[in-house]
């Protein structure tokens, strides 16, 4: 087995880390033939977790939307050896779990299970990437059960209203489009055009193994060299060039009716440029200040204060080349009104600096302090890593956060709110009765838009 | 998105009134999937203490990160309401947060979060759980000390102060519009639940009826809080990198003078605990039908008469349920979902064992068309076939390896462990009771789980719930 230690630095620096309790000193870069694995060892239990990276996403497709997606998620409907029935009996013997998740940017899939049967475990999951035919009467039935899933969204509205905020939030981006697809998009799936997906996946597109476990899991260099057949070849990564949309000077307002609710979903938000998201621990600091946990801002005004919600949360955050903030809540039909007036108070409240010195404190100690927990299950650290890799970030900016945080003052804070949370900047999206549209067109311009245009 | 998910069995009955699906807990196996493998014990070094007035304190030391996790079990939960207060555990757990005597209002979330921790808590039918995790050392204040102080202060002076009181009425009723009043899956769950448990203290709901949280007034939760608050009927668990002697005395100090309940309350609490109240008085054979106006595909929940925790037939109907409905290979993901004539959109089966008696469910989705009716009646005959189809020596091994991974990745983290010891030590009064688990799943058979099955589906004690807007109104 050749594993070329890499990065020697990572160590040193590691060391030091470790002396203060985080577990980094365990972590390898490796190269196997030409593919980049980063190695967590972990010798406390008898498992392991793989992510397998992908540097393109649902950004790769062309005129039919979703095939990343559905190639990554239907790997197992059959092969020319297994049907899928031998497929997932033979992967959930070996009690494993697996996976694909697509984004615009990237794509991943993960596998996890005990180390003894790692090896049996991940040359059936190369034979799928391999040898995937996605059969069609198995497709047709998949395509039927995720079109009747979402004819029947209404069921979840918080889920539905998160589908429309995104598509609405990111309108007239190259990200806006759902990386899952819509109905007309499944319609068009076949297997000929998953397998081209696929193809492309395996043989053109850069790709890294995050991998934790004991040693042993290490043996599946040849697995993934041979089987798999990545050695490193694939080196296409994902980078677009597109035009930021203009900023909106009235807040937009969108109500999705949905028949029979008396509860309103709410999500407000917008999209962010590259020039915003680079400051990343700002802009956490700032929507965690708003929206961050149960003493935030808008809990404490929405929730403990009022009474409207049973919660509330912000965010603001970044993929590699474009990001988007937002606040999520619900409340009652009759208290919209009022829930949607103090969340702008609250909002311009901190946009205009006032900002108390004790509030700001906690949400810098919150989400300084929090810090390690980020380490404390492999997955999630090794989570942490494949986004900064996707990201292009040195590792060492992983343990600059917690400083970083504790750094900024309010001014700054404020400065970030304003050119985030801006009221008159925002794309409102409720779903509820249709009745709530005289009320919500009071508020900003208001469009009602069904919810089938969402699916 | 990941696909292949198992929710594991139930054993030790979390459905909490926060989640849809099943607890994770799973056992160590002897003979797993590739042939050899070393017999293995679950070791976990834990300390247990138990202080004078009846507080019990487990602590595992864990010094991977300068983090801990403190967990507080209480022996209550919505079994033990009664008419016209359903919703009181649940409502008290939420005011827990709302000050005491020491730590006034937004004190106790504001010194844990301000110091990068978290904090919340859940309720189910027989516990309330509180949970918090922290660095160990935060701005030269020792957490763990801090957070002994302020749960001990919180269990013995706990403020309910009325305005805090109505806005916390207006959240919980804005949490059951959200997680009932408009999910077709949670009226489901909560129609099934009040049918089954029917006259039983099991058959209310743990987020409680809208006019009883209307209704229900300081004096009612206060009442609750003196009855249940009380070291005897509590267990705190501490795991991260603490020094167990340490977080002994420090409870000992803070906890330590605080009188057990009254002789009066204990015999009340024991009054709750007959198996009697609990036997099943269900009507069964029948078809509930819900309106639901967001539910454009039908949705259904099949459910028999379950088992109590600890119950042999428990562990062997929490398989039975692993085999039968969970994972795409599972008998029934198979038969309805990815077989050559799919019924449904999805598919699960669930083995939920609470304290004193349990319920046994399979519930899915129909695919667009298909009759409602037809389908229940062509579910129930393949129920009726189940037991011999679905269950062998691969599908029973199969479920054990799974529950495996499950258990492993549970005490991954120091929350996992904490609630892990908590949740048996609560159950069993007994921490360590993993071991027992891992003999009583390694020795159940083939045979005994179909036997199990046929004495589950054989009697036609069913009730079938479905939720779908073309039901009709009124039941």
């Amino acid at each position: 087995m050749k594993r070329t230690l890499l990065f020697v630095g990572l160590f040193l620096f590691a060391g030091q880390i470790q002396a203060k309790g985080f577990p980094a000193g365990k972590v390898q870069k490796l190269k196997w033939q030409n593919l980049d694995v980063i190695y967590l060892e972990d010798d406390r239990f008898p498992t392991y977790d793989i992510n397998i990276y992908f540097a393109d996403g649902a950004l790769s497709e062309g005129r039919v939307k979703g095939l990343t997606d559905a190639a990554f998620s239907y790997l197992d409907l059959g092969t020319r050896r297994f049907s899928r029935q031998d497929i997932s009996s033979n992967l959930e013997f070996f009690g494993a779990e697996y996976g694909g998740r697509v984004t615009h940017e990237y794509a991943s899939y993960h596998i996890s299970g005990l180390a003894k049967d790692i090896v049996p475990t991940m040359k059936k999951i190369c034979h799928l990437f391999q040898d995937a035919t996605f059969p069609d009467r198995e497709l047709k039935k998949e395509k039927k059960r995720i079109l009747d899933s979402l004819d029947n969204i209404e069921s979840n509205p918080g889920a539905l209203a998160s589908r429309a905020f995104r598509e609405i939030s990111l309108q007239n981006t190259p990200y806006s489009y759902p990386a899952e697809g819509k109905k007309s998009d499944i319609k068009k799936w076949n297997s000929k055009l998953l397998k081209g997906k696929l193809s492309y996946f395996n043989n053109e597109v850069k790709k890294r193994i995050y991998l934790t476990g004991p040693k042993s899991v290490l043996n599946i260099e040849k697995v993934i060299t041979n089987e798999c057949g990545w050695k490193g070849q694939g080196q296409f990564q994902r980078a677009v060039s597109y035009k930021a949309p203009s900023e909106i000077k009235r807040p937009r307002i969108t109500l999705i009716p949905l028949k029979g609710a008396n509860q309103a979903q709410v999500r407000i938000g917008r999209f962010l440029n590259e020039e915003v998201i680079k400051e990343e621990e700002l802009m956490s600091l700032s929507a965690h200040y708003l929206g961050g946990g149960f003493t935030s801002r808008l809990m404490r005004v929405l929730r403990v204060e009022n009474g409207l919600t049973y919660g509330v949360g912000a965010f603001a955050g970044g993929q590699k080349q474009y990001g988007r903030s937002g606040v999520s809540t619900s409340t009652k039909v009759e208290s919209l009104e009022t829930l949607l007036l103090k969340t702008k108070e609250t909002l311009e409240k901190a946009a205009s600096g006032k900002i108390e010195d004790a509030n700001l404190l906690r949400a810098q100690g919150s989400l300084a302090g929090s810090y390690p927990f980020g380490f404390e299950s492999n997955s999630a650290y090794l989570a942490q890593l494949s986004y900064l890799d996707h990201k292009g970030v040195d590792y060492s900016e992983l343990f600059k956060f917690p400083e970083r945080v504790r750094s900024f003052s309010k001014e700054e804070v404020s400065q970030k709110i304003k050119d985030i949370f801006t009221w008159n900047e925002q794309d409102i999206i409720i779903v509820g009765p249709k009745k709530l549209s005289s009320m919500l067109k009071k508020m900003g311009d208001l469009r009602i838009l069904p919810l089938k245009k969402f699916l | 998105m990941t696909r292949k998910s198992y929710c594991r069995a139930a054993l030790v009955g979390a459905l909490l009134l926060s989640s849809w699906g099943c607890s994770q807990m799973g056992l160590q196996t002897s003979n797993t999937s590739s042939g050899a493998h070393s017999e293995g014990e679950i070791q976990l070094d834990v300390k247990k203490y138990t202080l004078k007035n009846g507080l019990r304190l487990l602590v595992y030391e864990n010094q991977k990160l300068p983090i801990f996790s403190y967990y507080t079990f209480f022996d209550v939960g919505g079994r033990h309401e009664g008419e016209g207060t359903t919703g009181a555990t649940h409502f008290l757990e939420h005011m827990m947060f709302k000050g005491a005597k020491k730590y006034g209002p937004r004190m106790f979330d504001s010194m844990i979060e301000g110091n990068g921790g978290m904090t919340n808590a859940y309720t189910n039918f027989d516990n309330t759980v509180y949970y918090e995790s922290l660095p160990i050392e935060s701005k030269d204040i020792n957490m763990v000390e801090k957070i002994i102080d302020m749960e001990a202060d919180r269990m013995q002076h706990l403020a309910l102060e009325p305005t805090a009181f109505e806005k916390e009425r207006q959240v919980v009723l804005e949490e059951r519009k959200m997680r009932y009043e408009n999910s077709p899956q949670g009226q489901l769950y909560l129609t099934l639940m009040q049918e089954v448990f029917k006259g039983t203290p099991y058959g209310g709901s743990v987020i409680g009826s809208k006019q009883d949280l209307l209704n229900l007034n300081r004096d009612q939760v206060m009442s609750y809080f003196k009855k249940f608050y009380t070291p005897d009927n509590a267990i705190i668990v501490v795991a991260g990198a603490v020094n167990a002697e340490d977080v002994y005395e420090l409870v000992k100090d803070k906890f330590g003078d605080i009188s057990p309940s009254s002789q009066e309350i204990q015999t009340y609490r024991k009054s709750r605990d007959d198996n009697e109240l609990y036997k099943h008085r269900a009507k069964y054979g029948r078809h509930i039908k819900i309106h639901s106006p967001q539910s454009k595909n039908p949705m259904f929940m099949l459910a028999y008469p379950g088992n109590a925790i600890g119950t042999r037939e428990g562990f062997v109907r929490d398989i039975l349920g692993s085999i039968i409905g969970q994972g795409e290979s599972s008998y029934l993901n198979q038969k309805f979902v990815v077989g050559k004539r799919p019924l449904f959109t999805s598919v699960g089966a669930h083995n939920y064992t609470l304290k004193y008696n349990g319920v046994f469910w399979v519930s899915g989705e129909l695919l667009r068309g298909k009759s409602l009716e037809r389908s229940k009646r062509t579910l129930l005959n393949e129920m009726a076939r189940v037991c011999e189809r679905a269950i062998n020596e691969r599908t029973l091994q199969k479920t054990k390896n799974q529950y495996l991974v499950g258990y492993v990745k549970e005490i991954e983290t120091n929350r996992g462990v904490a609630h892990f010891l908590g949740m048996r030590e609560n159950f069993f009064g007994d921490y360590s009771y993993y071991n027992k688990e891992l003999e009583i799943y390694n020795s159940i058979t083939v045979d005994e789980v179909k036997k199990s099955c046929r004495d589950l589906v054989g009697d036609k004690n069913y009730i079938f719930v479905s939720s779908w807007n073309k039901n009709p109104k009124k039941k």
